[in-house]
């Protein structure tokens, strides 16, 4: 009967999604149908699915709606159907957090857990422990531990996973169930002692000591599971990174031996740790690099991805150990899974000679386009090393890269290609036309505001020394035209420099920022003043930017009849090189990172919002902190010194250590002391 | 629901289905009397403190009994009410040798009966006086005494003495319970389907959105 529904299903579906335009109120209303006896197990199953649907759609459930569902759900444990029932604990499992009163099913999951149902009892395991607090975790320990040690391995398995996620909750209950868990590991099970391993590793993790202890007790007895066998070989690796063991430590040995397992997944996993570990000498990492070499060529796609995967991520480390195994990425270049032959090529480009390099762009450039945008940023990665290490090379580079941009993409992948012409421009200074060129190219049709923006700061900061600046100012005046504001006003700034190095430039623009921008340019520009240019243009602005913006901001609050002081906002404490980079998003008013404001700055903030010290106006500087009490002390007080033009202010902070104490009335009498004269 | 079911139920083959629901205080004996309604193989050995609910079926008889069995504690109690739409009859026990709580038992019961989904229902509700075997318990009338079941006018109640350890006195109440169900022409019982519904809620002037 449910085949025949199926079928009819399919055929007037032809294969759009069933569920596609479902009504979360709709839903809920057929819901009703489960309060309804007798059960109708393939309705009730059909609803349950719509629910379920709905709600990893990201639907939101009120909690109203979602505790009435839920309870109506409740009702369906009356049926034996085994589906349904199964369909309940997913239920559970994705209501537990939005629905009231989840705990009602608890006896009931009870009940299936140790019932004489197997199908029932791994499920309902998983089912309780999401809908358990610490509170009720007491009242169903008995159980757990029973189902660690279960004989079924769904069982074990499912009380040993459940059982990690507590240990986020309420690690004190689950430290109690450690025996359990032990038992658990000597299962012939080979997903049970995986699992014991892990519950074992997360309840010690804090704990060297007992994870070294626990290490030493396996790597000595063995593991049947090559699963468990790949766990200790992290854990071991981890340990060794941490104690930075040298590597005659035993542990160390066990990776290696590792090397030798009959398991694929383990031999990987033991040569992926020796490879990736900090300091490793060649005589170390010839056996594991072999491995990886052996696996380029095996027949099965996943382990020649993994390998040259794994050789392309330490190819920069160990160039010397990779080039070893060159003949066999060689011929992974013609491999017909894409995402190898990339890996394989980028990998030989890290650590191929300077001959090569020609051959090998022209191999990448012939399926460039049927990789994805993932891919492309790791051969965008793989040439920007490139080109730091065969400067020589960076024509066939700069086309290359040029044609990529010219391909459709995604934001990252743009903007890796973008930073890597960048870098080559500002590491090789022949290249800087070409580059320039390209780049401008590009922002011709740019839909991303931060690369025009950053690529027109770039213009102009190199245009104008260029020996043709006028080429550039083309596309840059484009941009003022057509672009949103934000790119609108980085282009009249880089306009702006241009103008500043050749003054026969002129601009008039209609738009807010855009035309503030521009006015306050061309006053400069009119002045003709070349220090003032320098200052303003050039220099970009030396204080520190929120500073700048506090300022400006009570400047607007309360107008006075002087102008704005640009000298009374503290300056910035930052270096002026960090400033520099600074200046183009600031350019566009819309600072990506704000910039962590100084300690005055914070200090001032607070001033001003007491209203005795308002009127001291700016305040000049504030002293570090000092302390006038022991650090020990039941009340630590701490003094800090505030100079304003004609006033001083101590802020005196006083934190009281004690818990059970309030200090109420807290007054400060200075005494002071005689001066002596001399001062 | 198809026509086969339909027919047996009809003709009678079928037993009829009906939902319970059994409340009382903690420590009661709810638990303890269900499983000795259960078939004998399928007992449980041990009963814990229930949490939330758990159903159970059996049969009588002439009709198959889903019961549900609601957890008495203090902090659930509240969830009964969540179940009180649907059911047919309600079994209602009390520890007749807990003296100082049966204000409370009879405060829950108020508050049940109270309820706008039993108000105007006219179910059958079965009380145990559970614990007999216990020395200081006391007699089913005095038990009834304490609880004012005088007081419940428009619906048949019952209330007989049990020992639900040795199953003592329970199929007598049952027996009961089983008779008003097929008299009580007002209860809806599973096959009946949707105009059984119907009538019941003309009957007790309120309406309900099926």
């Amino acid at each position: 009967m449910i085949k025949k529904f199926d079928k009819k299903d399919e055929e007037s579906g032809s294969g759009s999604n069933p569920f596609q335009h479902l009504e979360k109120s709709a839903v809920l209303q057929e819901a009703r149908i489960f309060n309804e006896t007798p059960i109708n197990p393939r309705r009730c199953l059909h609803i349950l699915t719509k629910i379920i649907y709905l709600l990893n759609q990201g639907e939101h459930f009120g909690t109203t709606e979602a505790t009435e569902a839920f309870f109506a759900m409740t009702r369906l444990f009356q049926s034996n159907d085994q589906t349904l029932r199964r369909m309940c604990y997913l239920t559970i499992k994705e209501m537990a957090n939005i629905s009231e009163d989840v705990i009602i099913v608890t006896s009931s999951l009870t009940k299936d857990m140790t019932g004489k149902e197997d199908v029932y009892r791994g499920p309902a395991i998983r089912a309780l422990c999401r809908i358990t607090d610490t509170t009720m975790l007491q009242a169903i320990e008995r159980y757990m531990k029973q189902a660690i040690v279960d004989k079924v391995p769904s069982v074990s398995s499912s009380a040993l996973v459940s059982s990690l996620h507590m240990v986020k909750m309420s690690y004190d209950v689950v430290k109690r169930w450690v025996n359990e868990a032990q038992e658990a590991a000597s299962s012939d099970n080979i997903m049970v002692q995986y699992h014991a391993l892990g519950l074992l590793y997360h309840l010690r993790k804090n704990d060297r000591l007992a994870v070294t202890k626990m290490l030493n007790k396996f790597t000595k007895s063995g593991l049947k599971s090559p699963f468990a066998y790949c766990m200790l070989i992290r854990i071991a690796s981890k340990l060794l990174d941490e104690t930075e063991a040298g590597h005659d430590s035993p542990l160390f040995d066990f990776i290696e031996s590792c090397l030798r397992n009959k398991n694929e997944m383990v031999v990987y996993e033991a040569a992926s740790a020796i490879v990736h570990m900090p300091n490793c000498t060649a005589r170390e990492l010839a056996p594991a690099v072999s491995v990886l070499q052996l696996f380029c060529s095996s027949p099965k796609a996943a382990l020649r991805y993994a390998a040259v995967r794994t050789l392309n991520k330490v190819a920069m480390k160990h160039p010397s150990a990779v080039t070893a195994c060159n003949l066999d990425l060689e011929n992974l270049i013609t491999d017909s899974n894409r995402s190898i032959a990339t890996l394989a090529i980028t990998t030989l480009l890290k650590t191929g000679s300077e001959s090569s390099v020609d051959r090998l762009m022209k191999q990448i450039s012939s399926f460039v386009s049927e990789i994805s945008d993932e891919f492309k940023v790791v051969v965008v990665q793989a040439i920007s090393a490139l080109c730091q290490k065969y400067p020589r090379k960076h024509s066939v580079m700069m086309n290359f890269l040029s044609n990529m941009l010219r391909d459709d993409g995604g934001f990252d992948y743009k903007r890796a290609i973008v930073d890597c012409i960048i870098s080559i421009i500002e590491e090789n200074p022949e290249s800087k036309e070409t580059g320039l060129a390209h780049l401008c190219e590009f922002i011709e049709d740019c839909e991303h505001t931060v690369l025009a923006t950053k690529i027109l700061h770039l213009l102009g900061k190199e245009g104008p020394r260029t020996p043709q600046p006028s080429k550039y100012i083309r596309f840059i005046f484009n941009r003022v035209v057509l672009e949103s504001e934000a790119v609108r006003a980085a282009a009249v700034s880089a306009l702006a420099k241009f103008g500043a190095q050749n003054d026969d430039l002129c601009f008039a623009f209609l738009d807010d920022e855009v035309r503030d921008r521009a006015t306050f340019y061309m006053n400069v520009l009119q002045q003709k003043q070349k220090a003032l240019n320098a200052a303003y243009i050039f220099n970009g602005l030396s204080v520190s930017i929120p500073g700048l913006e506090k300022s400006l901001h009570q400047y607007t609050l309360d107008p006075s009849e002087k102008p704005f002081d640009m000298k009374s906002v503290p300056l910035a404490t930052t270096p002026i090189t960090e400033q520099k980079t600074e200046i183009a998003p600031v350019a566009t008013s819309k600072l990506p990172e704000k910039l962590a404001p100084s300690r005055q700055d914070i200090y001032q903030e607070q001033l001003a919002a007491v209203p005795e010290f308002q009127g001291l106006g700016p305040l000049f500087k504030s002293s570090e902190p000092v302390q006038l009490t022991e650090a020990e002390t039941e009340y630590v007080v701490r003094c800090i010194k505030h100079t304003f033009a004609r006033h001083m202010v101590f802020q005196f902070d006083c934190t009281n250590t004690l818990n059970d104490q309030l200090l109420q009335k807290l007054t400060a009498s200075p005494t002071v002391s005689p001066v002596p004269a001399t001062l | 629901m198809g026509l086969l079911d339909k027919l047996s139920g009809w003709l009678g083959l079928r037993k009829k289905e009906v939902n319970v629901l059994c409340l009382g205080l903690d420590n009661s004996g709810k638990t303890t009397i269900i499983n000795q309604l259960k078939p004998s193989n399928t007992q449980e050995q041990e009963i814990v403190p229930t949490i939330g609910f758990n159903i159970e079926k059996f049969k009588s008889s002439s009709l198959l009994f889903t019961v549900f069995d609601m957890s008495g504690q203090n902090r659930y109690r509240n969830l009964w009410e969540h179940y009180y739409k649907e059911s047919h009859a309600i079994i209602f026990v009390v520890d007749s040798s807990d003296k100082l709580r049966m204000v409370v038992a009879k405060e829950e019961l108020d508050t049940l009966l109270n309820h706008e989904d039993i108000r105007c229902k006219k179910l059958p509700m079965l009380f145990f006086a559970n614990k007999m075997d216990l020395q200081d318990s006391m007699s089913s009338i005095r038990v009834s005494q304490m609880l004012c079941l005088e007081n419940i006018k428009d619906k048949p109640w019952h209330i007989c003495d049990s020992n639900a350890i040795k199953g003592e006195g329970l199929q007598e109440g049952l027996d009961w319970l089983q008779g008003e169900v097929f008299n009580n022409k007002t209860v809806t019982l599973g096959y009946k389907g949707r105009e059984g519904q119907v009538k019941l809620c003309s009957e007790c002037q309120f309406t309900h959105a099926y």
